[in-house]
C-alpha cells in the first residue's frame, strides 16, 4: 500500500515538474532561436470606439511597416476614472502586466516604487528622433519620476478649457468671459429658465464632482490666487467658495456632485448647459453635435490663471522581454505615424514638433486654444497619495462641501491633510 | 466481523480537496492576518514592516470606520428585510397554480442571474437625475415638477443602493421558499381547514415552522452575501457622495484599491469577526432547534 501511495505521489511530482520544465522553455524561446514574430503586448484606454479603432489601425500600420518583425497587439482597457492605472498595477504586480502601456504621470511614483518601469534614458540618448521633442517635456517626465531617470515617454498632451455654446452667450447677451469674475457672471446669466415655466432648463456650467474634477476645480483655486503647495491659504480657500456657491445657487445641475466625465459631456451636449470643461479630445463630438455652434475660449485669469494640463504617455515595462523591440513601438507613436495619426483623430496636442506644425493643427480652433493655454498649464503634485487624493478624497470632500457639510476652509483643510498627509 | 483497514488512500482521496482549500482558501486569510500586523502599503514597498496593533488603534479611531460599519447594519437590515418579505410573499404567490406560472417563475429569476456590476449600472442610470427613467415617471405622474438627483444626495443615495440590493436578493428568498413550501404535506393544510383554522392560523401555525430551517439557512446566507457585497454600490456610487452609500465593504475595497493592503486586511478581520458574532449564534440556534 505505501509503495502505490508513494508511487502515486512521484508521479503527481513528475507531472508537475514537467509541466515546470515545458513553460521554462516556452518563456525562454525569442526570435533569435525560433524565427517567430517578437510578440509586444500594449494596454491602452480610448475616450470612443473612433479612437479605439484609430489605436487599433495604428497597430496594424506599425504591425506591417517595421522592418523587425515586430508584432504588437493592442488591448483596450476603459479608462474609469483612473480605474485603468488601479488594474494596470495590480495585473503588473500579479506578472500578467503588458509590455508596454499608454500612461499618466499621478501613477509613476507607485509603479517606480515596486520596480515595475523600465529605465528610458538609453534608448532616448541613442534614438535619431530625440529632439523632435521639447527637451523641457522630457525634464516633466524625470521630474514626476522623483530621479534623475525618465520611465516615460512623452506621446501627446491635452490642455483643459472652457466649451461654450455661441448661441446660447447670443440669447442671454453674454460676451465670451476674459477675466475670472466674467466667468462667474457668465456661470450665473447662462443659467435660464428658458421655456418660463418655473424650472431650470439651462445651467451656467456643467461642473465635475465626481472623479477627476479636480482639474477643472484648479482653475478656480488658482484664479484667487490659491496653488496646489498650500490648500489652506485664504486664497484657495475663496477658490473654493467660489466653487461651492456656484452649486449652491444653482448655476449648475443638481447632479454635480456625482457627475463626471460622461455626465458632463452628456449635459454639455445635449444643451443642459451652456459651458463646460475639457479638453481638445472631445472637440470631434462637440463638432458632430453641433457644427459650428460651439466654441472654446481658455480659463479666464483672476489673480493667477492656471488650467490642468492633461498628459497621456507611455511606459515599458521592466518585466518586458523584448525591450528594445517595445522601443520601436514607443517611438513609433511618440514621432512616427502613430503620433500623426492618434493626435489627428483625437486633437491632442501632438509633441513632435514636426507633427505640431502640420498644417490639421495649425488650423483646428480648439487646438489654437490649447496653444493660448498651454504657458498657463500645469499639473498636479505627484506624490504616492496623489492617485487616492484624486480617486476618493477630492471627490467624497468636495461632495461634503457642496453639501454644506463642511464650509470651505474645512474642505480644504482635509485636502491637504489627505495629500500631503499631515 | 474482520474491518478492513482504510490505510493512507482516504488520506490520498482528500488530499487534493484539501490543497486546493489551503491555497485558495486559507492562504489569503493567514496573509490578511499576518498584513493587518504589517504597514502594508504598496506605495510605500521599502517601508512595511510589523507594527504589531497599530492599525487596530488606528481604525478604532476612525470616524469613517465607524459611520461605515452603521451604515452596513442598516445595509443588511433594511436590505435583507425587505429582499425576504417581499421573496416569501413571491413564493407563496407562485406556488399557487395560475396559468403562465412556469413563465412568471422563470422571469422572476432575472434579477438573481444578472450580475452585480450590471445592477449598479442599470440602477445608477434608473436613478439618474438628467435622464433616468425613474424621474421621468415621476414627472408624468405628476409626482415631481423636476428631477431628483437621487445618487447625488446625501438623503436619498442610500436607500437608492438599498432598493438596488433589494431587488437583486428577492429572487432568492423567492426561489429558496418556493422550494421549501412545495414540500409542505398539504394534508397539515386539510386538516387544519377541518378544524376551522383561518388563513393566518395557517400561515404562522403551518407553513412558517415548516419552513423554520430553510428560512434560517438562506437569511444566514444573504445576510453574509450582503455585508460583503461591493459589486452594486460601487458601480452606482463608489461609496460617495461624502462617502454617505459607504459601507464596510466598500470601504475595505476602496482602502485595498489605495494599495493601503494592511489597513484594508484590518477592517476585513474585523468584518468577518463582526459575522461571525451574528452566524454563530444563529448556527448554534438553528441547530438546536434541529436536534429538539
Amino acid at each position: 500500500m505505501k509503495k502505490t501511495a508513494i508511487f502515486f505521489l512521484t508521479a503527481i511530482f513528475l507531472v508537475f515538474s514537467a509541466i515546470g520544465c515545458k513553460k521554462k522553455d516556452e518563456e525562454s524561446s525569442t526570435i533569435n532561436e525560433t524565427g517567430n514574430p517578437i510578440s509586444i503586448t500594449h494596454w491602452y484606454w480610448a475616450d470612443n470606439s473612433e479612437y479605439s479603432a484609430k489605436m487599433q489601425e495604428i497597430v496594424n500600420d506599425f504591425n506591417e511597416e517595421n522592418q523587425q518583425n515586430i508584432k504588437v497587439t493592442a488591448e483596450e482597457y476603459p479608462w474609469d476614472g483612473g480605474g485603468y492605472s488601479e488594474t494596470l498595477f495590480t495585473a503588473a504586480m500579479g506578472g500578467g502586466g503588458p509590455d508596454t502601456a499608454a500612461w499618466k504621470l499621478t501613477s509613476t511614483p507607485l509603479f517606480i516604487a515596486n520596480n515595475l518601469l523600465a529605465v528610458l534614458d538609453g534608448y532616448i540618448d541613442n534614438w535619431q528622433d530625440k529632439d523632435d521633442i521639447e527637451s523641457s517635456l522630457y525634464d516633466v517626465m524625470r521630474e514626476a519620476s522623483g530621479t534623475d531617470s525618465i520611465y516615460v515617454m512623452p506621446w501627446n498632451t491635452q490642455v483643459l478649457y472652457v466649451y461654450y455654446r455661441p448661441s446660447m452667450f447670443k440669447e442671454a447677451n453674454v460676451a465670451v468671459p476674459e477675466t475670472y469674475e466674467q466667468f462667474l457672471e457668465a456661470c450665473r446669466k447662462l443659467t435660464r429658465d428658458t421655456d418660463n415655466n418655473g424650472t431650470t432648463d439651462v445651467y451656467g456650467f456643467g461642473m465635475r464632482g465626481a472623479k477627476g474634477g479636480q482639474e477643472p476645480w484648479g482653475s478656480f483655486i488658482w484664479a484667487r490666487g490659491g496653488d496646489f503647495s498650500d490648500f489652506t491659504t485664504p486664497q484657495a480657500v475663496s477658490g473654493m467658495q467660489d466653487f461651492i456657491n456656484l452649486y449652491k445657487n444653482k448655476y449648475v445641475p443638481p447632479t454635480a456632485p456625482t457627475d463626471g466625465f460622461n455626465e458632463i459631456i452628456a449635459n454639455f451636449k445635449s444643451g443642459r448647459t451652456a459651458m463646460t470643461i475639457h479638453h481638445i479630445g472631445s472637440s470631434s463630438g462637440m463638432v458632430e453635435t453641433f457644427g459650428d455652434d460651439v466654441d472654446a475660449f481658455p480659463f479666464p485669469a483672476g489673480v493667477k490663471q492656471w488650467t490642468s494640463m492633461g498628459d497621456t504617455e507611455n511606459v515599458m515595462f521592466e518585466a518586458c522581454d523584448n525591450k528594445d523591440a517595445a522601443f520601436e513601438w514607443l517611438a513609433y507613436l511618440a514621432t512616427g505615424k502613430g503620433q500623426e495619426k492618434w493626435c489627428i483623430t483625437t486633437g491632442n496636442v501632438p509633441v513632435s514638433k514636426r507633427v505640431q506644425a502640420m498644417p490639421e493643427f495649425q488650423e483646428n480652433k480648439f487646438m489654437k486654444v490649447s496653444i493660448q493655454g498651454a504657458p498657463h498649464a500645469g499639473i498636479f503634485p505627484i506624490l504616492d497619495t496623489t492617485t487616492e487624493w484624486i480617486n476618493t478624497i477630492w471627490p467624497n470632500t468636495v461632495a461634503a462641501a457642496l453639501a454644506g457639510q463642511k464650509t470651505a476652509a474645512q474642505a480644504m483643510q482635509d485636502l491637504q491633510n489627505g495629500l500631503y498627509e499631515d | 466481523m474482520h474491518q478492513r483497514k482504510a490505510g493512507i488512500w482516504p488520506y490520498l482521496l482528500v488530499a487534493p480537496a484539501l490543497l486546493v482549500v489551503i491555497a485558495v482558501v486559507l492562504t489569503p486569510v493567514l496573509n490578511a492576518i499576518l498584513m493587518s500586523f504589517q504597514s502594508y502599503d504598496l506605495r510605500r514597498p521599502s517601508a512595511i514592516e510589523y507594527i504589531g496593533l497599530d492599525n487596530y488603534q488606528a481604525v478604532m479611531r476612525d470616524t469613517l470606520f465607524w459611520e461605515s460599519l452603521w451604515r452596513t447594519v442598516l445595509w443588511v437590515v433594511f436590505g435583507v428585510g425587505f429582499q425576504f418579505v417581499f421573496g416569501f410573499s413571491l413564493a407563496l404567490l407562485l406556488n399557487k397554480p395560475f396559468y403562465g406560472r412556469g413563465i412568471v417563475r422563470s422571469i422572476s429569476l432575472i434579477p438573481w442571474v444578472t450580475p452585480g456590476v450590471l445592477i449598479g449600472l442599470m440602477w445608477r442610470w434608473i436613478f439618474d437625475g438628467n435622464f433616468g427613467v425613474f424621474n421621468d415617471l415621476l414627472i408624468k405622474m405628476n409626482i415631481i415638477n423636476q428631477p431628483i438627483p437621487f445618487l447625488a444626495r446625501q438623503d436619498t443615495v442610500f436607500p437608492a443602493v438599498v432598493v438596488a440590493i433589494i431587488w437583486q436578493g428577492i429572487p432568492f428568498f423567492a426561489l429558496m421558499l418556493l422550494a421549501g413550501l412545495q414540500g409542505v404535506p398539504i394534508e397539515l393544510y386539510e386538516a387544519a381547514d377541518i378544524d376551522g383554522a383561518n388563513v393566518f392560523q395557517k400561515f404562522f401555525r403551518i407553513t412558517v415552522p415548516s419552513l423554520k430551517n430553510t428560512i434560517y439557512v438562506t437569511t444566514l446566507l444573504r445576510i453574509i452575501w450582503v455585508a460583503n457585497s461591493v459589486d452594486v454600490i460601487f458601480n452606482m456610487t463608489g461609496g460617495g457622495p461624502a462617502y454617505a452609500s459607504q459601507t464596510l465593504s466598500v470601504y475595505v475595497f476602496n482602502k485595498a484599491n489605495a494599495l493601503n493592503l494592511g489597513y484594508s486586511s484590518t477592517m476585513s478581520i474585523l468584518l468577518t469577526l463582526l459575522l461571525l458574532v451574528v452566524a454563530v449564534p444563529y448556527l448554534k440556534s438553528m441547530f438546536k432547534n434541529q436536534e429538539s
